[in-house]
């Protein structure tokens, strides 16, 4: 059942290549879920999301600090040494100050595609963020149209925000799902649905996902009566399946998260009732906001202690990215809220690979005995 | 009923034996290459020691990094829970455990009946561990076991900025080469421990009393040094390096 999803993750390039070659469409690489990808996929290309390198970095040192992620640096990696070379296109959304700087040394050093950001707001809950938002992804479109050769239509936009509003629907069911019955399907493998969702063609995974839904709504009742302690884990993205499985070894299972490769995507989904660009900027305001975004003075601490308190979690997990400044900045403000709820966290920082998996084991070990 | 505990660190092994929440013996072992065979060999040696067959011992719960090597044990707890059993048992009145072992440190803060609430792991780098003590030795040409003695003697500590051990050993080849006295620039790596260790037990936010366990805590001047940053006493039992192991042992004690 999730076979497909598996294989596109085995090596996205090669997918995104062969989307190319075989489907004759133009892919259009992305960071982050900020960027407004419905824009893309109305225009008849293929968002296609990039991850870091996973595998070693090298040239990108070249450019970047050690200060930089490992996400910034391993996607700097993978350009400079040709794998994105099939790309007609890449976006940069507006978010933290590294993607910004990685934006700036990709125009200077990887040729062969266009370069594109996309200058969104930062404090989203401000009147004038709407006329603000709605203005540039106006700007968007229009960007994307000339560098594209082609127009991008209301109704175009409009097929774009149902199909992804599908996408983003199932996998809220399908994570509502596992919280319900954590023993229907590993963490791994529900991570592998999500983040394949975000590479491979959306309108084969808005057909795919339902199966996947009807599959675990099946499973329902029949699972194995998986008893872990439940976590909730929260942070940036999250680059690593293995997590999972060293959590479901240690005694946890995740049963909600607040990533940018989870619940923050999916949350909410675009209402209709404006123009079509002005619906999607709506979208974009309204979503769970990431630490790169302002919507409120407590609303990550508010949100993360719902969750928990929703979800019926033990405890939380912070999964960062090692010099991943916004994350660190707001996680002291997110550990107090989390102590005066009474609730316990732990913090794992990791960069493009994980730590050793003795140390991990222990800490994870700890961490469900203790809570 | 007799139960065991066998602790496998990175650098030593250590075994003990209770009999009724009664300490019967302990032993340490070098590791080695084979985390197995050192966890096996410290309790055989142990067993023979104190004249027991192994069949006698009920219960083996393992910990440390090679708790899940040895196969002949009831179960393999996390040795952050065991030095807090450990410590618990050894003064029930303990609230906070720093235990700086082979390869990393931990802070670990406990509850009223020994059960961890809070604590915190150095896993990134050598900086603030035994092997860092270790690697030092050697370039002074020290006996290790000398050097909380020799440290006491110091009168102006030398001051070591490096956070990375093999970075810090450089520090130290200069410091020799300027002539710099070997109790000071011991006590110097003391101090630089100390503050690496105690970063994290302030992260935790440890609270008194603080006790020491891990084989560094044999260390008369780390721990010196240790209670002079966080400003706090630090109480160290004659069974530090056995403590995790110990604790194993209670935990197997209440195993079903």
């Amino acid at each position: 059942m999730l076979t497909e999803f598996h294989d596109a993750l085995k090596d996205p390039a090669a997918y995104g290549k062969r989307l190319k070659e075989e489907g004759g469409r133009k892919v259009v690489g992305y960071f982050c879920s900020y960027t407004p990808e419905e824009i893309i996929y109305a225009a008849g290309a293929h968002p296609f999301r990039l991850f870091g390198a996973g595998d070693g970095i090298h040239l990108a040192d070249a450019h970047f600090q050690s200060y930089c992620c490992s996400l910034v640096r391993g996607a700097l990696e993978g350009a400079l040494a040709g794998r994105f070379d099939f790309l007609d296109g890449v976006v940069f959304p507006h978010t933290c100050d590294s993607i910004q700087r990685l934006s700036d040394v990709w125009r200077m050093n990887v040729r062969g595609h266009f370069h594109l950001d996309v200058v969104l707001p930062v404090k989203l809950n401000t009147d004038s963020a709407k006329a603000y938002m709605t203005d540039v992804l106006e700007k968007f479109r229009n960007d994307l149209e000339r560098k594209l050769g082609t127009s991008i239509t209301e109704d175009g936009l409009k097929k774009a925000a149902r199909t992804f509003n599908d996408i983003r629907g199932s996998l809220k069911r399908l994570y509502e799902l596992k919280s319900e019955n954590p023993g229907i399907v590993s963490g791994a493998d529900l991570y592998a649905v999500v983040k394949a969702s975000m590479i491979m063609d959306r309108d084969r995974v808005v057909r795919l996902l339902p199966g996947v839904v009807r599959e675990l709504e099946k499973r329902r009742g029949t699972g194995e009566g998986e008893e872990g302690k439940r976590l909730v884990l929260a942070g940036g993205i999250c680059n690593h399946p293995d997590v999972y499985r060293v959590i479901e070894e240690a005694g946890g299972v995740v049963v909600w998260d607040d990533l940018c490769t989870g619940s923050r995507y999916f949350e909410e989904v675009t209402e209709g009732g404006g123009s079509p660009v002005a619906d999607l900027a709506g979208h974009y305001l309204a979503r769970p906001v990431c630490p790169a975004k302002h919507s409120g003075l407590y609303a990550r601490a508010e949100r993360l202690v719902e969750i928990v308190k929703e979800k019926r979690a033990a405890g939380v997990v912070f999964l960062f990215l090692k010099f991943c400044d916004p994350h660190s900045f707001d996680y002291p403000y997110l550990k107090k809220a989390l102590d005066e709820a009474g609730i316990p966290s732990m913090v794992l920082e990791v960069e493009d690979r994980l730590p050793s998996e003795g140390q991990l084991t222990t800490r994870f070990e700890t961490f469900v005995h203790m809570i | 009923m007799l139960t065991a505990g066998i602790d496998i660190g990175s650098i030593s092994t250590k075994a003990a034996v209770l009999a009724d929440g009664r300490l019967l013996g302990s032993r340490v072992i070098f590791t080695g290459y084979n985390s197995e065979a050192a966890g096996k060999k410290v309790f055989e040696e142990l067993l023979e020691e104190l004249g027991l067959l192994a069949s006698a011992v009920r219960r083996i719960v393992s910990t440390g990094y090679g708790r899940s090597s040895v196969k002949f044990v009831d179960k393999a707890v996390t040795e952050i829970i065991c030095h807090g059993t450990g410590a618990h048992f050894l003064n029930p009145l303990v609230r906070s455990v720093i235990d700086i072992g082979g390869q990393d440190s931990k802070a670990i803060v406990l509850d009223e009946h020994g059960k961890v609430k809070n604590f915190a792991m150095n896993d990134k780098c050598a900086a603030g561990t035994g092997r860092f003590l270790e690697v030092m030795a050697n370039a002074l040409e020290a006996d290790l076991d000398g050097f909380g003695e020799m440290s006491l003697k110091a009168d102006r500590p030398a001051g070591i900025s490096s956070l990375c051990t093999v970075f810090a050993e450089s520090e130290v080849i200069s410091l020799i080469a300027k002539g710099e006295s070997r109790v000071n620039i011991i006590a110097g790596i003391h101090e630089s421990i100390a503050a690496r260790v105690s970063a994290l037990a302030n992260r935790v936010g440890i609270v008194p009393p603080v006790v020491m366990t891990g084989g560094v805590a044999k260390n008369a001047g780390v721990v010196k040094a240790l209670e002079k940053k966080l400003g706090v006493p630090i109480e160290v039992s004659p069974f530090a390096q056995v403590n995790g192991a110990i604790g194993a042992a209670i935990i197997a004690a209440g195993l079903r």
